[in-house]
């Protein structure tokens, strides 16, 4: 592949991906921000994060074997230790291990 | 705040980054791409899904102009992001550009949920957007060299970003004094996931969300 071509297709990128970044604080910069985008401040972030978790969930394939089983254990798992050690690293480094021995060695 | 204790905030996102990066930087040795463009976009770009995005255009010859388009629409997502976050960094420095370049999913993520003094917070949010970064570009460039000679079987270690975002979500539930918003983003999430056309999940769910919580928000924010 050119090397210009790499370049200035890595050029576009990155500007286009800041741009989606950079938007939001280029509309409300200077101005104090209204009741309503305090309210979406506050609420929105629980459902992007939600969101983000079916988002990454998106490519399970759920209507064949082993239909999602290891998705949905390392879930709730997450869940479960998170809601009850209050420990987010833990529940995340359990979650993860128990999900690799499930798709490496048991879902083959 | 304490160094250590902003590591052990990023260890989900490092989990997460290093596997993935590598992922990333073996597509685009496969690709015949030499690996030091791996670091160039790992650090210019810093976009998981837009640069894979951008491999497959590379790959495909796609124009300069499809590059552009194609990589904001996949990222328009990131503009919610930045509504949630437009309050917190009006108070800081110029330094605050490097933080809005830096926020991706897993960022915003860490950064909304962390728990920190004002004082401290533009500190600790550099350090932890920095972080995250360089995990990223550690992660890509490692899979460019050797993701092919690396005998380690990492193959499902991505789920660690599946279980930040639902430890987070936890997080920011337990916070919440609305928990509508809640319910009504299992239910998009769960339409998206099963019924939205893959590649658009993510910004048609986002958009659906921000358009029913601003349309009912008389109904959300009287029924406590």
């Amino acid at each position: 592949m050119q090397s210009s071509y790499l370049i200035a297709g890595i050029i576009i990128a990155a500007i286009a991906t800041y741009l989606t970044r950079v938007i939001p604080f280029v509309f409300f910069a200077k101005r104090e921000p209204s009741p309503l985008i305090r309210y979406i401040e506050w609420n929105m972030p629980l459902m992007i994060m939600v969101i983000l978790v079916f988002y990454a969930l998106k490519d399970v394939k759920w209507n064949e074997y082993p239909f999602g089983i290891a998705e949905i254990i390392g879930v709730l798992i997450a869940i479960f230790i998170h809601v009850k050690f209050n420990n987010a690293l833990l529940s995340i480094i359990i979650s993860t291990i128990t999900y690799m021995f499930l798709i490496q060695k048991v879902f083959i | 705040m304490k160094f250590f204790s902003i590591f052990k905030l990023t260890i989900p996102v490092l989990m997460g980054y290093i596997p993935l990066g590598m992922a990333f930087g073996l597509l685009l040795s496969k690709l015949m791409i030499p690996w030091y463009y791996a670091f160039f976009m790992s650090t210019f770009i810093f976009a998981g899904s837009g640069q894979f995005l951008a491999l497959t255009l590379f790959a495909s010859q796609a124009t300069i102009l499809e590059i552009g388009i194609a990589t904001f629409l996949l990222n328009l997502r990131h503009t919610f992001y930045g509504l949630s976050m437009v309050s917190t960094f009006q108070k800081f420095s110029w330094r605050k550009n490097y933080l809005i370049f830096g926020l991706t999913d897993e960022t915003f993520a860490l950064l909304k949920t962390s728990e920190i003094g004002e004082k401290d917070r533009e500190k600790v949010y550099l350090i932890i957007t920095a972080l995250n970064q360089s995990y990223w570009i550690t992660g890509s460039v490692i899979g460019a060299l050797l993701g092919n000679i690396l005998p380690f079987n990492y193959k499902g270690i991505e789920f660690s970003l599946t279980a930040l975002f639902v430890v987070l979500s936890i997080d920011l539930y337990k916070k919440s004094k609305l928990h509508k918003p809640f319910l009504i983003a299992v239910v998009i999430g769960l339409v998206g996931m099963l019924g939205f056309p893959s590649d658009k999940m993510l910004i048609l769910s986002l958009s659906l969300a921000a358009t029913v919580l601003i349309l009912f928000r008389g109904n959300l924010e009287n029924a406590k």
